[in-house]
């Protein structure tokens, strides 16, 4: 008889799991009403108090080590970036708010040394000090050492009479060093100071020169060394599962001032989840306390009292690829070519039937919160009056393709007289890139392009469309090998996303220079290559200039399309709504530290 | 069966296993190295990010797990390595991959425990009365519903359980606490879900082979015979029909013990959040973690094996007709 009873409640689990769920006001642990629309952190007018635990669900992977330096993966960064804090962050407006560091970074005159000076409160869990030798340690003797091979050591490295050579870090004192340069790069301090963390060196040094021993360290990979330097200590990371830290009491920014008794959680957990639809009904059920949400799932998630859910624009942008490779269909090494297909794709059809309303068109690689955006002069090809399919038939005739209508339909014509037919990339299982991919089919078709679309693994996609080599040569594959390498199978289009760093755009050389390491479609334009090393010399280090160089580049990128921009997605974030001291913009974390529970 | 027999039988049985794991595992190292992948591919969305040159990040991590070593070389620190009782440092979890066993076999094994007791026990029962109480409404009710147990895919029954009975009801919580003790009812409350989930298909299964099974024996003259000298029908039932009839449905479990190790179980794992060895393997094979995939590897074979051998030392316990000599 159990039996039936137990299928008869799986029946109705069934029949209820079919019907959409009502907002589950009874489960709430919420006690403060939502406002329709988000709070700041200013409307919060509860005092912070000490209390409960923080759950940020992640359906992401999981972290590959707590010993940073061996790290290549986001995840990693972030797990330790709760419990040691960097020199320096930002703010959603962009602005340089300090950490380990004392005051702003000095450049000196010649804009080759940088000055740092460190608080002197910060101290590793055995009580001794921070000293700026342990930061000059960190560098030297692990990030630019051989036996380490931190995989991000070129934001250390400049080119000097065509040598790759490492910055020079020299200890000033206990609280201060410099950086010496030898070439200019106005965005250095963005691209790399920022961001550093330092290892004891007084701990570290017993592992130096041994790459195994170093990464098996005990003390690195449960970081018990982190002392009063973030506002969480590790407590246990469970892999596949969760990573908690629990609260720190001695946190250096939480013990004076406008931060005065930070952090207020007394655990921050990162849960992971498998589905991301696990992770909404956990947030749903009231089991943890943020997530992300689907674009599909934000009006649900908007309309319950106790989630308020935050929208907020992302670094990331969608793109079409171009093969302009000898393997890619010639016409798209023409400019005008190019023009007339992003003429032909709605970025508006993007937005809505895509990322379901969920994005802003992009025209080119700058995002718009960033401070060196600019829309003045930017073409908008497949955006209002620029979306225009039967311009880009007459742009397509004009390059020398005709469209003959063959049983009816339109069939654009090669040079050689057959009927265009493009090869167009994606990866499985993300449903963006699938409905990215049958939309630019779509579109393309109705200009009388055939498209054929091939789902490939990742790692497939890597090694045969991406990663080229020059034919007939003893070459290993790399992802740009010159203009005359080429990838082991041919394509025409790959959906791809990309990042730019908004406050340092100029990592993007890598994506659009001619010899740029992620430039694997060929694009090549020397006006391009110019700027790109313009936007890193001394006269860019005035902003004034540099906004003028990264304007020039987004007008000449949006009119020469090296790839198809289509939109930059816009990300959403659903907390329960007794979260306090949000506040929402771009980088909506950059004060967790001051985020709290109000209370009833 | 002699003792003597037996035991011949089981070391040579186990000298073999021990034959086959290695040949598995060494055709495994051999295809994870000659396959088109490399831990550094899965860095490229975080190297576009950063705006890196990904050559020169790939090449750092491959020099730093010396995976840009000659491959004999590899397998042959691999295979000593492994008789010294080290078996390799995984690098996308950052542990002895043997401490990353040793901390996660447990949720896997529990939930395939409970699942198999659970489908087991009901699976049979529920196959017995059926086939007992042939075209009875119960019994079409049973075959109704096992029939809807073997085609409800597991991830679509668990997301529907957890809507249901954790967001709807709240009656247990939306993911598995690895916080719980082992041992405690929290923790058996915590898996009622996921088991229900992965066990489900299974019973349904089992409801279906013991009714076939039992059926068939029903018709047997041994059992006419039992019935015709009187004896009381659960006897009947019981020592003619059911030890009979168990023989296929035991080799099944086993077979599904073996396939819900290598895979059965990940669905589950996914949607609970469960770290078991399920998603460890899974991670490991995306992240090309070649020290992890291959330990889990040598021991699927071994449960494998292990379990193929419990079942045949089983027959010999059901039916003493059998012998391996």
């Amino acid at each position: 008889m159990k039996f039936y009873v137990v299928f008869l409640i799986i029946l109705v689990a069934l029949v209820a799991g079919c019907t959409s769920p009502a907002p589950s006001s009874t489960l709430t642990t919420s006690s403060t009403p939502s406002p329709s629309a988000p709070s700041t952190s200013t409307a919060i007018t509860a005092t912070p108090q000490v209390s409960g635990d923080f759950i940020d669900g992640d359906s992401g992977g999981d972290a590959e080590t707590l010993n940073w330096i061996l790290a290549a993966d986001a995840a990693s960064f972030s797990y330790v970036g709760h419990t040691v804090d960097s020199l320096a962050t930002y703010d959603n407006n962009w602005n340089v708010v300090l950490r380990h560091m004392a005051r702003p970074v000095e450049i000196s005159k010649d804009d080759l040394t940088y000055t740092i000076t460190i608080r002197d409160d910060l101290e590793w869990s055995d009580g001794q000090k921070v000293t700026a030798g342990d930061y000059v340690y960190t560098l030297k003797n692990l990030m630019f050492s051989d036996w380490l091979n931190y995989p991000y050591r070129s934001d250390w490295q400049e080119t000097v009479n065509g040598e790759t050579v490492f910055v020079e870090p020299v200890v000033v004192n206990d609280t201060t060093f410099t950086i010496k340069r030898r070439t200019v790069d106005p965005e250095f301090a963005d691209n790399a100071i920022y961001g550093l963390t330092p290892y004891p060196e007084h701990i570290v040094i017993k592992y130096e020169g041994d790459a195994q021993a170093f990464t098996q360290a005990p003390e690195l990979n449960d970081l018990s060394f982190t002392g009063n330097l973030g506002p969480y200590r590790f407590q246990e990371w469970v892999r596949n599962d969760k990573f908690v830290a629990q609260r720190n009491p001695d946190f250096y920014l939480g013990q004076s001032g406008p931060d005065a008794g930070s952090p207020f959680f007394e655990h921050f957990e990162i849960k992971l989840f498998g589905t991301s639809t696990a992770m909404q009904a956990a947030l749903e059920a009231g089991d943890i306390t943020s997530a992300g949400i689907e674009p599909e799932d934000v009006a649900k998630f908007k309309s319950m009292p106790d989630i308020k859910v935050y929208t907020e624009p992302t670094s990331g942008y969608d793109i079409v690829v171009l093969n302009q490779r000898q393997n890619g269909w010639e016409g798209l090494r023409n400019k005008a070519v190019r023009q007339a297909l992003a003429m032909s794709i709605s970025k508006q059809e993007v937005i809505n039937s895509v990322r379901l309303g969920f994005a802003d068109p992009a025209f080119s690689f700058i995002p718009k919160p960033s401070p060196w955006y600019t829309d003045e002069g930017v073409s908008q090809f497949g955006f209002g009056s620029l979306y225009n399919k039967e311009e880009a038939k007459q742009i397509l005739a004009g390059a020398g393709y005709e469209i003959k209508t063959v049983e009816g339909k339109p069939a654009l014509q090669g040079r050689d007289g057959k009927p265009v037919k493009l090869t167009l990339v994606t990866t499985p299982g993300s449903s963006i890139s699938e409905n990215l991919a049958f939309l630019v089919k779509q579109e393309l078709t109705d200009i009388g392009i055939e498209v054929e679309i091939k789902e490939v693994p990742w790692a497939t996609l890597l090694r045969q469309y991406v990663m080229n080599k020059v034919p007939d040569q003893d070459q290993q594959p790399g992802y740009n090998n010159g203009p005359a390498a080429v990838s082991e199978q041919p394509w025409d289009l790959i959906i791809m996303a990309f990042n730019t760093n908004p406050v340092a755009p100029s990592g993007s050389r890598v994506f659009f220079t001619s010899d740029g390491g992620l430039n694997y479609w060929g694009y090549s334009n020397p006006a391009v290559d110019e700027r790109f090393i313009e936007v890193s010399t001394a006269a860019a280090i005035d902003p004034e200039v540099r906004k003028k160089i990264y304007s020039e580049l987004s007008r000449t990128i949006a009119d020469d399309l090296p790839v198809i921009f289509l939109t930059f997605p816009r990300g959403n974030s659903g907390f329960r709504s007794n979260v306090a001291g949000i506040d929402p913009g771009m980088r909506l974390s950059w004060n967790y530290h001051k985020w709290y529970f109000a209370q009833p | 069966m002699r003792r003597g027999e037996l035991q011949g039988y089981v070391l040579k049985r186990l000298l073999y296993a021990v034959l086959i794991t290695f040949g598995v595992v060494t055709i495994t190292f051999i295809l994870l190295r000659l396959g088109p992948t490399s831990p550094a591919d899965k860095y490229l969305a975080n190297m576009s990010a950063r705006t890196q040159d990904p050559a020169q990040v790939a090449a750092a991590i491959e020099s730093r797990y010396g995976l840009d070593r000659p491959l004999w070389q590899q397998y042959g620190n691999y295979v000593a390595n492994l008789f010294r009782g080290n078996w390799g440092w995984s690098f996308s979890t950052s542990m002895p991959v043997m401490s990353l066993i040793k901390q996660h076999w447990i949720y896997s094994f529990q939930l395939i425990l409970l699942s198999l007791i659970f489908s087991a026990l009901l699976g049979i029962l529920i196959g017995l009365y059926s086939a007992v109480r042939q075209y009875t409404k119960l019994d079409y009710l049973a075959t109704f519903f096992s029939f809807i147990g073997i085609s409800v895919p597991n991830f679509w029954l668990g997301i529907m359980l957890i809507l249901l009975f954790s967001v709807q009801l709240g009656w247990f919580k939306t993911y598995y606490d690895t916080g719980l003790p082992i041992l405690s009812l929290a923790n058996l409350k915590a898996l009622v879900l996921p088991v229900i989930t992965l066990g489900t298909g299974m019973m349904a299964g089992y409801t279906r082979y013991t009714r076939a099974a039992v059926l068939d024996n029903l018709r047997l003259d041994v059992v006419k015979t039992a019935r015709a000298k009187g004896l009381p029908e659960s006897l009947v039932i019981g020592n003619h029909v059911l030890r009979n009839a168990i023989l296929p449905v035991i080799t099944i479990i086993m077979f599904d013990l073996s396939s819900v190790v290598f895979g059965g179980v990940y669905l589950t794992e996914v949607i609970f959040g469960i770290p078991g060895l399920g998603r460890i393997s899974f991670n490991a094979i995306f992240a090309s973690d070649y020290p992890v995939v291959t330990t889990i590897t040598l021991i699927g074979s071994l449960v494998v094996l292990l379990t193929n051998l419990a079942t045949d030392i089983v027959y010999t316990w059901f039916d003493p007709r059998i012998r391996y000599d």
